[in-house]
């Protein structure tokens, strides 16, 4: 078991009354697994998302990661267990701007000290098995939207996480680029890597082992 | 880590040009302002540090209460200072000088011997061989032991010989003073100077003592002292009470002095004043006449430094806390790739060091570049000392912790950022630190008014000294020098420039109410009637029969001098001032005396021939020679042709010196240099301060306007008409500007009457002052930010709506 929520709550009070973004979630997901969360605008897709990421607190209920009681962890150690598990793919990509996709690479690596000749192997194999060589020293910018999706993927998997956390990755690419990140999803699925995804197509949901369906914060 | 720091912020400057180029430059202005204001005041504060025992050398001055105001005084008896030395085993050394014109020192003309010219200069000083010794003076030639211990020895400073004897060999010439043969002076030394080594005695020119004056009476000297290491000051100056028992009260009293004189004789005490302090802690009661500094204006200086550097790091805070709108996605990002909170402040504290450095660089060629102005403004001779080997270093530490100090506070709000916040798009960053950048932007319009304040009161004090009714006519006034070399022709001198028609009028005096120019010092008390008792400082000037017409002073009661009086040699004619300290209800025919007896034959209205700082003091004229100025009042217009005319009759009486003048005007206004750079420097880094402010301002502005760019945008394709957007964007800064000159005004003004207060005659401050003063920042911060406003009014709903 790589991670189980029992009986998560979020809310927010609006004008004296109690919104709930999240109702009752339960889930457990095994390593290995490849789940889309899907539900329409406002359902709390993002919001579980975030909550799996310890991105976002929770107000209500436990959350064990890798057997660690995420709820009472202090914020440091929560971080540390994110930055050390988790790697994350965003709709907009979110590359730094500043730096060209070599640099966007290593970064992560960085912050991790790896050292410099162990991170310049990885982010060579990297750039390599993402087919992205001959990018390395262009800017975000410089490169097409679904481009800039496959160097965001490869950012989030430079560290080896054990479970990758995507927020509509193919919501601002066209059909065929969307395809592709799909088809690397997939694949790297199959080399072991748990995957949530949150989408809103029928289609990249069936890539996925299992999907979860979500309304008004409620699992469905 | 740290290259790839340095690579992120070299990129972010490269990135934003406009906020980079603010950044640094305000930043770089800051520093700049900063680093002159500290050459100037590292150099103010380092008169007289360079002497091996400057914690044992002491000035003597002494103090007393006269009709409850304080008295104070550096002149001393010739027997003073030995009388000292030989009194008191903890006084090592007693040395004297005399700096008094009426002796000979100050400006003369020097003719070397077996040369026919003769040369007006300055910068002649009467001591003795003990303060040669006691002020450390290294000689490049001749021998120290007795340098000046011979009568007719003169040493000079390596500057004057060189200018007098380029081939070297000055020790041993001859030269003569004022052309006077009778009294020949032989070089017996040549001074080396050092640049750095800056003393309150300026001097070109050191002659050998030769008075013989053992009056215990007559007070011409400054007295200096070198003490024994270990002396108690306090004690020594209780024991030198004894000077005053013993020698100056019996003697005064011996002479006949008034019971009230004696009175304050009484309060009498002796200081001995630290020889570093004498250049910024002198008191003008000391009447020194020497050019100082003021500890006042250092310590004012000090805070303007401080508020200039301030205000570009809170301009750097400011720019950084803006633009976060911008970096808290970085954030964000970074944070969920791994960042920790540690990194990103190291991030961003590396690159506010970057720009500080950067900001440094350019602000030391700045100041490099400004010095030459800074130098003429403050009247200062300041070098950068870039071979110091503190000099550099010590840059490099205060870029290194200016730029954290700037960077510390960014980096903390920067870096903490929720990383969620910032990726869901809901961040409002500029509600929560707007309040912040609200009050510093209210700080440094603040600054900013109140130094315009400051430049705009000196500007109206230094107008109402140049424009007040002096008592006397200082315009079209021509003050001939050195024409004592004129001697006993004198009077068909006067009369030959009589006869030119541009001429009003001539006098010979070398008493005149503006400084550089003869004083002379005496104690009066009434011959008859009245409180005998009674002593009345005062000055006896000796003039001419035209100098009260030539000067256009106002007899207000009796008459002039008159040829036709035989008597007038023993007249006086007193000024208002003096006759009401005499407490004479009708002066005229009243006798007075002050060693010898005079007759009252006229009263003056007062005439100020002193700085306007002091009060006017009692004066009286009496009927003499004193030819070493001549005063020529022109009539109106005729000045550029009159004096080619004056300078060929010049030529006729003195064949071997220049023609040398200047006018009265200007010598007055010179007289009051220090108010007009006091003027001059508010006026500079007000400028400064406000230059400074706006950049800030604008780049504020700016982002207020990139950040509203949607809401813009929403209320043109609404219909807002293009004021009602102005406003929006202009009126929430004007508020801030208002409360900045709000708070600006009373700070300012009890600050400027804090200033006025050295001054005897003054201006009211009235409330219009403030008002140009606010009109100015307000006029300067709406230009600023209309800018932006007209242009944020003027833009495209459609292109920034579609970018969404």
């Amino acid at each position: 078991m790589l991670l189980q929520l029992k009986n998560v709550f979020k809310w927010v009070n609006s004008g004296g009354q109690r919104v709930f973004l999240l109702k009752d979630i339960n889930l457990t997901v095994e390593e290995g697994e490849f789940i889309s969360v899907m539900g329409p605008s406002g359902s709390g897709k993002s919001t579980l998302l975030n909550v799996i990421g310890m991105l976002d607190s929770f107000d209500e209920g436990e959350y064990r990661f890798l057997d660690e009681p995420v709820h009472t962890l202090k914020e440091k150690h929560r971080a540390n267990l994110y930055k050390q598990y988790i790697g994350f793919v965003f709709q907009s990509y979110h590359l730094l701007d500043d730096l060209t996709v070599q640099e966007n690479l290593e970064m992560p690596l960085l912050y991790k000290k790896v050292g410099s000749s162990e991170r310049k192997s990885l982010v060579a194999d990297t750039l390599d098995r993402f087919n992205i060589v001959g990018k390395k020293d262009l800017f975000p910018a410089q490169l097409s939207g679904g481009q800039q999706q496959l160097v965001g993927v490869a950012r989030a998997l430079i560290s080896s996480p054990k479970l990758v956390l995507a927020d509509e990755p193919t919501g601002n690419l066209n059909s065929k680029q969307g395809e592709e990140i799909m088809e690397l999803f997939k694949q790297l699925n199959n080399e072991g890597v748990t995957i949530i995804q949150v989408t809103h197509s029928e289609k990249n949901a069936t890539y996925g082992s299992r999907i979860i369906n979500l309304l008004d914060g409620r699992k469905i | 880590m740290l290259k790839n720091y340095l690579k992120i912020a070299w990129r972010s400057i490269k990135g934003g040009k406009l906020f980079a180029f603010i950044k640094i430059g305000g930043f770089a202005m800051g520093i700049a302002g900063c680093l002159l204001i500290a050459l100037f005041i590292k150099n103010e504060l380092g008169y007289d540090d360079h002497y091996q025992n400057k914690n044992r050398i002491y000035r003597v001055v002494m103090q007393g209460i006269m009709n409850g105001e304080q008295l104070k005084s550096v002149h001393f008896q010739r027997l003073f200072a030995e009388t000292l030395q030989s009194t008191y085993p903890e006084i090592e050394k007693a040395g004297k000088i005399n700096t008094s014109e009426l002796f000979g020192a100050g400006r003369r003309a020097l003719r070397v011997k077996g040369t026919t010219q003769n040369n007006f200069d300055e910068g002649f000083i009467y001591a003795d061989q003990q303060v040669f010794e006691i002020l450390e003076l290294d000689l490049l030639e001749g021998s120290p032991e007795n340098v000046l211990t011979n009568p007719g020895s003169i040493v000079m400073t390596s500057s004057k010989a060189s200018k007098y004897f380029p081939d070297g060999n000055a020790v041993g010439q001859t030269v003569f003073l004022d052309d006077d043969t009778s009294k020949p002076y032989t070089v017996t030394g040549i001074i080396k100077e050092n640049k750095e080594e800056k003393s309150h005695l300026d001097f070109g020119y050191l002659m050998a003592l030769e008075d013989k004056n053992t009056s215990w009476t007559t007070t011409n000297y400054f007295t200096y002292v070198l003490v024994d290491g270990n002396t108690d000051i306090p004690a020594l100056e209780k024991k030198m009470h004894l000077m005053l028992d013993q020698y100056f009260i019996p003697a005064l009293t011996e002479r006949g002095m008034g019971t009230d004189f004696m009175k304050v004789l009484k309060t009498l005490e002796y200081k001995l004043q630290p020889i570093m302090d004498i250049h910024l802690k002198s008191d003008i009661k000391m009447g020194d006449r020497l050019k100082h500094g003021d500890i006042g204006f250092v310590w004012l200086f000090a805070a303007i430094a401080g508020i200039v550097l301030l205000m570009a790091v809170i301009n750097f805070v400011n720019l950084s806390t803006a633009k976060s709108a911008n970096r808290a996605k970085e954030v964000g990002l970074r944070k969920t790739i791994g960042a920790y909170k540690g990194n990103l402040v190291g991030q961003f504290l590396t690159e506010s060091i970057v720009f500080s450095l950067i900001s440094f660089v350019i602000g030391v060629l700045l100041t490099w570049i400004l010095l030459p102005t800074f130098n003429s403004i403050a009247g200062q001779d300041i070098t950068i000392p870039w071979s110091q080997w503190w000099f550099l270093p010590t840059l490099l530490i205060a870029g290194l912790l200016v730029g954290m100090l700037a960077g510390l506070y960014p980096a903390l709000y920067l870096s903490a950022f929720k990383p969620v916040n910032v990726l869901k798009g809901n961040l409002s960053i500029g509600a929560k630190s707007g309040k912040l950048r609200s009050s510093l932007v209210v700080f440094q319009f603040t600054t900013s008014v109140v130094l315009i304040i400051g430049t705009l009161i000196i500007t109206k004090q230094m107008n109402f000294i140049l424009d007040k009714k002096l008592g006397f006519d200082k315009e079209q006034v021509l003050m001939v020098q050195g024409t004592n070399l004129i001697n006993n022709n004198i009077h068909t001198f006067k009369d030959r420039l009589l006869e030119l028609p541009a001429i009003k009028s001539v006098s010979v005096s070398d008493y005149l109410p503006v400084d550089g120019t003869k004083r002379n010092g005496n104690t009066f008390r009434k011959a008859e009637g009245g409180n005998q008792e009674l002593s009345v400082p005062a000055q006896i000037w000796k003039v001419d029969y035209d100098y009260i017409n030539t000067l256009g002073l106002k007899v207000i009661k009796g008459r002039e001098f008159s040829k036709e009086y035989t008597s007038d040699s023993s007249a006086i004619i007193i000024n208002t001032a003096m006759a009401k300290e005499l407490g004479f209800e009708d002066p005229l025919g009243k006798r007075i005396n002050n060693g010898e007896e005079w007759t009252i034959v006229g009263v003056l209205d007062d005439f100020h021939f002193k700085s306007l700082k002091e009060d006017i003091a009692p004066l009286s004229l009496v009927i003499g020679n004193s030819s070493g100025i001549v005063s020529i009042k022109l009539n109106n217009g005729g000045s550029a042709g009159a004096l080619k005319d004056i300078e060929n009759i010049w030529q006729e009486y003195v064949t071997n010196q220049a023609f040398q003048y200047t006018f009265l005007d200007q010598e007055f206004a010179q007289m009051h240099d220090d108010v007009k750079r006091a003027g001059d420097i508010f006026n500079s880094f007000a400028l400064f301060a406000l230059f400074i402010a706006c950049l800030g301002l604008f780049a504020l502005s700016a982002f207020m306007v990139e950040q509203r760019k949607k809401e813009i945008s929403i209320r043109l394709v609404l219909g807002a008409p293009f004021e009602s957007i102005y406003k929006l964007l202009t009126l929430d800064f004007l508020k801030l500007i208002f409360l900045a000159i709000l708070i600006a005004i009373p700070i300012g003004w009890y600050m400027m009457n804090r200033w006025l207060e050295d001054f005897a005659y003054k201006i009211n401050v009235g409330w219009e002052v403030f008002c140009v003063a606010g009109g100015i920042a307000l006029i300067i911060a709406v230009a600023t930010i209309s800018y932006q406003s007209i242009a944020a009014a003027l833009i495209k709903p459609l292109k920034s709506l579609r970018t969404e």
